[in-house]
């Protein structure tokens, strides 16, 4: 099949498999965008897992440490599908604390309060779970096929998420606010967590259809689902321009683009030190990776 | 407290800290594999230590919650074993092998107890705990011959014996085909005396917890 009638085929809803013939630029776009998933889920069980050990109820312990297993279930499971298009883990990982492939804006801020917990578990999970959803799409269908398994555990995400904040909403003043000085912490980076608005026609990601729906459409269905659920908790978005106009459509102040560009390119507040954890450990437990490869050859 | 109650909530506190201690390893263990192997054992370990705070709690006239974290460091009961922070592959290995084979000899003479309800929880949890010690054994296969291994194992035996009473050491040493320690070895180690790692790892635990005085979570 030439790259035309491969393009053809995957717009008009076909879908590929490990096996199957695909172009370069193809397999390279989906190793670059599966791979950034991989490591976005590795990369974000970082700030939550610094509470685990603070998590202030048995329940919650054990539900914060079940979601954190999950999202490294995750990247197992992505770095599987990337190391059957060609790239092993152990590259994926080199690439990743070298700063040559990226992780998700949303996992390079600090967390500083139980209320992160809480919202990040619910409205980051929730922004992820809408790309998440348009990824059963795929047009590789490895990929889409482990997104099941993937939506299905982050919706429970979400739910515990939200139970965290409707706890700390109806305690007391001083947990309310904690919430409320989250949600002003995690705005920013959740209005950019989608992208910018780049028409789809031109995102090379929608046009092999990697992706199936566009950055404003995913931000859209985010506002859609999520704006009204935060009033109804009694907690105000940072925003004093977003509203929903007459057509349905959500307006909001605008982004700050170059601020997602600056820290996804390793410039975060936490990027840095983040990686150098990450490579600490990796460098500290190389000798047990060896012993089990060794065991198995 | 009576003499029942004060066994479950020793058992109770080493699952407790242990459980602490190993969900430290989750998101950065060794490989992915075993980063999600690690994170079962803390919740299992957790969710037995909440099993046995209920228990003891209906005779205490309190909840699980308030037995796990609202105590003062010294009244804790758990053995200096769980208690340090070892945060290197070879003496969590180590520490998880040891208490798993103290656990199974503790939980087989608990399952004896005239208790039923005491020898029911021991019966559940030792069900959950055949996978642990399973896992355990691999590990140990893997890594006996690994000195940093076998030094960890030869500087963990003594606080690991004392997490026994006295009259089950003799099952351990047998097990495992090492001599009990000595007396002077053991001090230090036996229940009722703490690691100076215990207190920062209760401070941390009881953070967020402490900083809204009264507030449900």
């Amino acid at each position: 099949m030439d790259e035309q009638r491969f393009l053809e085929y995957v717009q008009s809803g076909g879908q590929v498999e490990t096996t199957d013939r695909m172009p370069d630029d193809y397999r390279s776009k989906l190793v670059k965008f599966i791979e950034m998933h991989g490591n976005s889920e590795l990369m974000g069980v970082l700030p939550e897992r610094e509470w685990i050990l603070r998590a202030p109820t048995l329940q919650r312990k054990l539900a914060l440490t079940a979601k954190v297993q999950d999202e490294v279930g995750h990247s197992q499971l992505i770095y599987r599908v990337v190391e059957d298009l060609g790239k092993p883990r152990e590259q994926c990982l080199a690439d990743l604390i070298s700063g040559k492939s990226k992780f998700h804006n949303v996992f390079h801020y600090p967390t500083k309060t139980w209320g992160d917990v809480g919202v990040i578990a619910w409205l980051v999970d929730a922004a992820a779970i809408i790309s998440q959803k348009a990824l059963l799409k795929c047009s590789y269908a490895p990929y889409a096929r482990i997104m099941k398994k993937i939506c299905w555990e982050e919706s429970f995400h979400i739910l515990h998420g939200r139970d965290v904040v409707l706890t700390m909403m109806n305690g007391t003043d001083e947990q309310r606010e904690l919430v409320q000085e989250a949600l002003n912490r995690w705005w920013g980076p959740l209005m950019q967590f989608h992208g910018n608005p780049i028409s789809k026609e031109d995102d090379p990601m929608y046009i092999w259809r990697i992706k199936s729906q566009g950055n404003e459409e995913a931000r859209q269905q985010f506002l859609d689902g999520y704006v009204p659920q935060i009033w109804e908790l009694g907690l105000t978005v940072p925003d004093p321009k977003l509203r929903k106009s007459d057509d349905g459509v959500w307006e909001y102040s605008e982004p700050d683009w170059d601020e997602l560009k600056h820290v996804v390119t390793g410039h975060g507040p936490k990027t840095q030190e983040r990686l150098e954890f990450r490579r600490k450990f990796l460098e500290q437990e190389a000798w047990v990776r060896s012993v089990v490869l060794a065991e198995a050859a | 407290m009576s003499e029942k109650v004060q066994k479950i909530v020793e058992i109770a506190d080493d699952e407790l800290i242990l459980g602490w201690r190993d969900s430290e390893w989750t998101g950065i263990a060794p490989s992915l594999e075993e980063d999600v192997a690690f994170s079962s054992i803390a919740q299992n370990e957790i969710g037995h230590a909440r099993a046995l705070y209920e228990l003891a709690a209906r005779e205490l006239g309190t909840d699980a919650d308030t037995l796990a974290f609202d105590r003062d460091p010294g009244e804790y009961l758990s053995a200096p074993l769980v208690e340090e922070r070892r945060m290197d592959w070879a003496h969590t290995i180590a520490r998880h092998f040891l208490y798993e084979t103290a656990d199974e000899i503790r939980l087989a003479a608990l399952k004896d107890s005239d208790d039923a309800e005491v020898a029911g929880l021991a019966a559940k949890m030792d069900r959950e705990e055949q996978y642990h010690r399973l896992h355990a054994r691999m590990w140990r296969d893997r890594l006996q011959d690994e000195p940093r291994f076998v030094d960890a194992l030869e500087e963990l035996w003594p606080a690991a014996v004392a997490v026994l009473p006295e009259e089950l050491r003799p099952q351990m040493s047998e097990r495992l085909q090492l001599d009990l320690p000595s007396n002077s070895l053991l001090r230090g180690f036996e229940r009722g005396s703490h690691s100076e790692e215990l207190r920062p790892l209760l401070d941390e635990m009881t953070m967020v917890r402490r900083s809204v005085p009264g507030a449900t979570w």
